[in-house]
């Protein structure tokens, strides 16, 4: 069953000067077992709308399905902890949430609030760190000594160790080096690939969508603007540049070669592919 | 949770926005002293429709002031338990089994209640019309004649105004953390007591280690653009008083001899 927003909207304080409508009529179906990508400008409302899967933040108006659960607005939602046990939201910046003494007992918190016990939260707490690939002679230290980048691995861990079976990241590589970068990707990819887990990843980075997800959603000033596979969107530039967004450097490369008279295939997506079409013509026309 | 009201500045376009901090400060301590003159209801009911005047004049809404009462609540409530149980005075009003409740122990809660919203009306008042920046600038001229007798009025307005500036802050970070915690499994509401104190401590915890982090990295920005404590420094604005500020400085002078006479007569 597919995640739904039906005409969700969201405003932030409401009935003060402040108030802001962050999100307006969203309709949204997000299929199950694929990578989405949620992309969009700085404020236009991309955090907000994930918020709303683990009902962190309700719809002022609409209904979201999620995991045989329907939030409605203006209800109060039931059964909270089980839906926030399967949806796991990791933070833009969740390293400010890092609390206890050591890195194993902060990312064994999750599980164990969700009635895990101790054993074997430890056991998972340890599994999700190699996971996120932290270095097992960390994990009895202070998570507060950590860099920035470690501290966001294990916060990223916290949430895995719940093991939810919907995972949704708020920027979860941003401040990350490059290598760090690659391999937090590839272990989301893999954990959508051989635990069939739903994941939603916000993100400014159009490499990572090309690269990692299958579908994208565009939001734009609170509303979403495009929907649709990866592949569609980067098929050729007119889209990015419809929606303002500069697009990966591949896509860039083919519209270069394009203007310059090669026969560029839609579906070549990667760099090896597109070397070997390019060889192939230069050696045709020789 | 959500929303906290407390101490927030609101940009609107109206009279008492635009009056001179020093006269807004000066005023809000007189009202302030005026509220504990035991005046009688009569009394509060002047320094209410006073108020009131006040927050409207500011163009708030009731709602506002209500949002920022709310937190307030819960402390009366466990105030008239309190009273329920020890003030003994009065007419008693009603008896459940050996237990007796006297008229007093409402008549004191409610009084409390009364001088608590009608100290949050004026003090949110003022920090709603306010710029931090202003009421630095305002706090530091009104204390500046204590500098003489080796008071640091720049370092306790300075402070003061950091501690202005940073309450929003705050919240909106605990807010932040309390969802990134919720989002755990942490549940507020309910739960063992060790449950609850885990709860508390995944809260405190990081809201410290942020509000210290933020606290360093501004003080490193205020050196690092060569801010010195007790320098001789110049002012971009100048603050001026003019015929309203009189006005207003007038009228809360007035309220208070009212209050005091009041509360002498009785
Ligand atoms: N707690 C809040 N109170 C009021 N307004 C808010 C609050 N949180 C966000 N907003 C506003 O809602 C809008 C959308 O915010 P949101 O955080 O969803 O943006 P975003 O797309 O995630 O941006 P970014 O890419 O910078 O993370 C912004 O304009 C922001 O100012
Ligand atoms: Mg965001």
């Amino acid at each position: 069953m597919p995640i739904r927003f039906e005409h969700v909207s969201h405003t932030y304080s409401a009935g003060t000067p402040y108030e802001y409508k962050a999100l307006k009529d969203v309709n949204l179906e997000i299929e199950e077992g694929k990578i989405t990508a949620v992309i969009g400008m700085t404020g236009s409302g991309k955090s907000t709308l994930v918020q709303h899967l683990n009902a962190l933040l309700l719809p002022e108006e609409g209904k979201i399905e999620i995991l045989d659960r329907t939030i409605t607005a203006g209800e109060k939602p039931k059964n909270l902890k089980s839906l926030r046990g399967d949806v796991g939201l990791v933070f833009q910046f969740p390293e400010y949430q890092l609390f206890e003494e050591t890195v194993i007992k902060d990312v064994a918190f999750g599980p164990k609030n969700f009635g895990v016990p101790e054993s074997e939260a430890v056991e998972r707490a340890k599994k999700a760190l190699a996971m996120v690939g932290l270095e097992p002679d960390k994990f009895e230290r202070s998570p507060l000594e950590l860099s920035g980048g470690q501290k966001r691995r294990v916060a990223i861990a916290g949430i895995l160790a719940m093991d939810p079976k919907v995972l949704v990241l708020d920027e979860p590589t941003a401040g990350l080096d490059p290598l760090g970068t690659v391999s937090m990707m590839s272990l989301f990819s893999k954990l959508n690939r051989e635990m069939h887990k739903t994941i939603l990843i916000v993100t400014h980075d159009m490499e990572q969508v090309f690269k990692y997800c299958d579908r994208v959603v565009v939001v734009e000033n609170g509303s979403i603007r495009a929907h649709m596979s990866v592949a569609h969107f980067f098929s050729d530039s007119s889209f990015c540049k419809e929606m303002n967004i500069l697009p990966p450097s591949l896509i860039r490369m083919k519209d270069l070669l394009r203007e310059a008279g090669f026969e560029i295939d839609d579906r070549i997506h990667d760099i090896d592919g597109l070397a070997s079409s390019v060889a192939r013509q230069v050696k045709q026309h020789g | 949770m959500g929303n906290i009201t407390l101490g927030r500045y609101i940009p609107l376009d109206s009279p008492i926005h635009k009056m001179d901090p020093r006269a807004k400060i000066m005023g809000m301590l007189l009202m302030l002293v005026a509220i504990f003159f035991p005046a009688g209801w009569i009394g509060y009911a002047i320094l209410f429709a006073a108020a009131a005047c006040a927050i409207i004049l500011a163009k708030l809404s009731p709602t506002f002031i209500w949002k920022a009462m709310k937190p307030m609540l819960y402390m009366l409530v466990f105030l008239l338990v309190i009273n329920t149980f020890f003030l003994k005075t009065g007419t008693p009003l009603f008896t459940i089994g050996s237990f007796t409740m006297y008229s007093d122990a409402i008549f004191q809660t409610l009084y409390i209640a009364v001088r608590l919203l009608l100290m949050v009306m004026i003090t949110t008042t003022l920090t709603a019309t306010t710029k931090p920046l202003d009421m630095t600038l305002g706090i530091e001229d009104l204390l500046k004649p204590f500098g003489k007798i080796g008071v640091p009025y720049h370092e306790i307005a300075m402070l003061i105004s950091i501690a202005l500036r940073f309450i929003p802050d705050l919240i909106d970070e605990t807010q932040r953390i309390i969802k990134a915690q919720e989002s755990r499994g942490v549940d507020l509401k309910e739960g063992k007591f060790t449950e609850r104190v885990m709860a508390i401590l995944s809260l405190i915890v990081p809201l410290f280690v942020s509000a210290f982090q933020r606290a360093e990295d501004l003080a490193n920005a205020m050196e690092a653009r060569g801010y010195a404590p007790g320098e001789e420094r110049t002012r971009y604005k100048v603050l001026k008083m003019e015929g309203r500020d009189y006005i207003l400085l007038i009228v809360c002078a007035a309220l208070l001899a009212g209050m005091i006479w009041l509360s002498m007569r009785s």
